[in-house]
């Protein structure tokens, strides 16, 4: 059996998708992995996709291409009060503290029925304007994701495009294994940058 | 049987003794359930094709305030609420009835405790002559992720039904409900096309709540369970975990199969197109969608497929009735449990000539499954319809 997230995706250069598998660089019980070696990127971004991994936690990441500059795709995911503009599981969020442009802001999300989850609360712990960078983490919820902290980066590719990478850190639940809980996570964050890249071009 | 009316009615008439072969005692006993709107509209609806008797649409409004959920405690304080019917957007309710000499059928779907209703349910009487033999539609359509794939369904599925059914060589049921299963489902994947250039429909643009996130959401879909019944025949199509299930002399006989994850064949066919199903709150395709067959979801192709199994089943005088229900029902009542209920409120009416009480009966039996599975404390939207199979004592018509 395959594994999506070994993504047959990730050396599928036409849908400008790779998902990365954790690299363990110490030993001992908190590693330290950084999601975007290997690739050509710039350093804050390289910064921001590195995370200290406990035991029971797994991280990965994905990329996704768009024809687009960052400026325009920056203007949707920057929304931390709106999230719907790309997240199609998302039903509902509003901002219960702060107005989602400051750090220690908080949003309740609902999900959208069919899904494991019914609702998430998530504090904003980056917004750089400059730099494109967004991180959230889950402090609430009704779901089985617990320490959940994802970022994501915007920067230019090569071909005035935007390359936009979202890697995340998450507990693994008890009942599932590292690979399965990847497996649930790459499959919604995937959806999430796909339909960003279709947003986005719509605009 | 008698329990089960009792475990629902509740309270109300603890020492009254139950009649349960009296349709006028089950439609009082329904009448005493508080919060239920009765409203006779006495307005006619359009003549079907090829019925054109009397007909009558009667609405029943059942409120489902979350206060009003738990039945024991609506019947408790029956005196104080009773007949204050209240409507909100969440607790919609329809029950129709149609009466005529063919065929006779009651339907019920309702929100529940769920925030939307994203349930639909399509019902098509004479929807297609065919070797001059009436054929009718039923379909129940459970959507997930937002409504409108479901309301697609309600609103185009038997149309295609019929275009591929008049073109179907001889009785090709299972490969012309599977093309058109697929047809509907392209049309869903392509819809986004069709709203940006045309703009959407208008009910679509009332009812789809994803409507102004983003026209192109490959993260819907729904469950469809489509039943077409001829004079001989009963075909059931399936994609999903809706069901039909035939009443048969007492016995409930299910004529379709869930689509859940972990179904061994399902399994199996998920990981041998590269997909995996993740135990994540229940067997999940990908640990995300909780059934393996539905119409849209494009986001999990070609794991969760559009295709239909296809049940055909001949009919024979000892059928009684067929029940669609989304798992809302299902969830929490069992086959054999409501093809009980159903078998009780329909053998009150009586079969044959009276076409009006078992016009009733077959929309008590709605009534009564749903407000059971509301009881169950089902978390679900609920719709259930039924169909009476029985044929007439006077032979006049054969469906």
């Amino acid at each position: 059996m395959r594994s999506p997230v070994q993504l047959q995706h990730g050396s599928d250069a036409t849908n400008g998708f790779h998902t990365l598998q954790p690299h363990d660089q110490t030993d001992g019980p908190i590693k330290r992995v950084c999601l975007t070696r290997g690739m050509h990127v710039p350093e804050h971004v390289a910064m921001h996709h590195t995370h200290d991994v406990g035991p029971d936690q797994c991280c990965s990441s994905v990329v996704q291409m768009i024809h687009a500059p960052p400026e325009s795709v920056w203007a949707l995911v920057r929304r931390f009060d709106n999230p719907k503009v790309y997240k199609n599981f998302i039903r509902q969020c509003r901002i219960v503290q702060g107005d989602g442009l400051h750090v220690g802001d908080l949003r309740e999300v609902m999900v959208v029925s069919g899904l494991p989850a019914v609702s998430s609360t998530e504090r904003l712990e980056i917004l750089d304007e400059e730099r494109h960078v967004i991180s959230f983490s889950v402090v609430g919820g009704d779901h089985r994701l617990k320490n959940y902290r994802s970022v994501t980066t915007l920067h230019a590719s090569d071909d005035e495009g935007t390359v936009v990478v979202e890697s995340y850190i998450v507990d693994v639940p008890p009942g599932n294994t590292e690979e399965e809980t990847l497996s649930f996570v790459d499959t919604i964050v995937r959806c999430n940058l796909q339909s960003l890249a279709r947003s986005t071009n719509r605009q | 049987m008698a329990g089960i009316c009792c475990g629902v009615v509740g309270e109300t008439e603890p020492a009254a003794p139950v009649d349960s072969t009296s349709r006028a005692s089950l439609r009082r006993r329904l009448d005493l359930l508080p919060s239920i709107k009765i409203v006779a509209d006495s307005a006619v609806a359009p003549p079907l094709e090829n019925c054109r008797k009397r007909q009558k649409r009667e609405t029943v409004v059942l409120s489902t305030l979350p206060g009003n959920l738990d039945l024991d405690s609506n019947v408790r304080s029956e005196n104080k609420k009773a007949r204050s019917a209240v409507t909100n957007s969440n607790s919609v309710t329809e029950a129709e009835s149609f009466f005529s000499d063919v065929p006779k059928i009651g339907t019920t779907s309702v929100c529940g405790r769920r925030r939307d209703m994203e349930d639909a349910v399509s019902i098509h009487p004479s929807f297609l002559q065919r070797n001059s033999e009436n054929h009718h539609f039923y379909g129940v359509f459970d959507g997930h992720g937002c409504s409108h794939v479901a309301e697609k369904c309600r609103e185009r599925l038997h149309d295609i039904v019929k275009k591929e059914v008049e073109v179907m060589a001889s009785d090709e049921w299972t490969e012309t409900m599977v093309k058109s299963f697929q047809k509907m489902d392209k049309e869903v994947s392509q819809r986004e096309c069709n709203l940006v250039v045309n703009g959407a429909t208008r009910s679509m643009k009332n009812s789809c709540r994803c409507e102004l996130q983003s026209p192109q959401c490959d993260a819907v879909g729904s469950t469809a369970v489509v039943s077409v019944v001829t004079p001989e025949k009963i075909i059931v199509s399936n994609c999903g975990d809706s069901r039909a299930v035939l009443c048969r002399n007492g016995v409930a006989i299910p004529l379709s199969v869930d689509h859940k994850p972990d179904r061994p064949d399902e399994l199996i066919r998920i990981q041998q197109a590269g997909g995996r199903v993740i135990y994540w709150d229940g067997a999940r395709v990908l640990g995300v969608l909780a059934m393996s067959r539905a119409i849209g979801d494009n986001y999990l192709k070609p794991y969760v497929i559009p295709d239909p199994e296809v049940t055909v089943t001949d009919r024979t005088d000892e059928d009684e009735c067929l029940i669609l229900a989304s798992d809302g029902l299902w969830d929490v009542v069992p086959n054999e449990t409501a093809c009980g209920v159903a078998r009780m409120c329909l053998r009150g009416a009586g079969a044959g000539d009276d076409s009006d009480a078992a016009h009733n009966a077959c929309s008590d039996a709605a009534l009564l499954l749903t407000k059971l599975a509301l009881a169950r404390q089902s978390s679900d939207n609920v719709s259930v319809v039924v169909v009476d199979l029985r044929k007439r004592r006077n032979n006049q018509a054969s469906s």
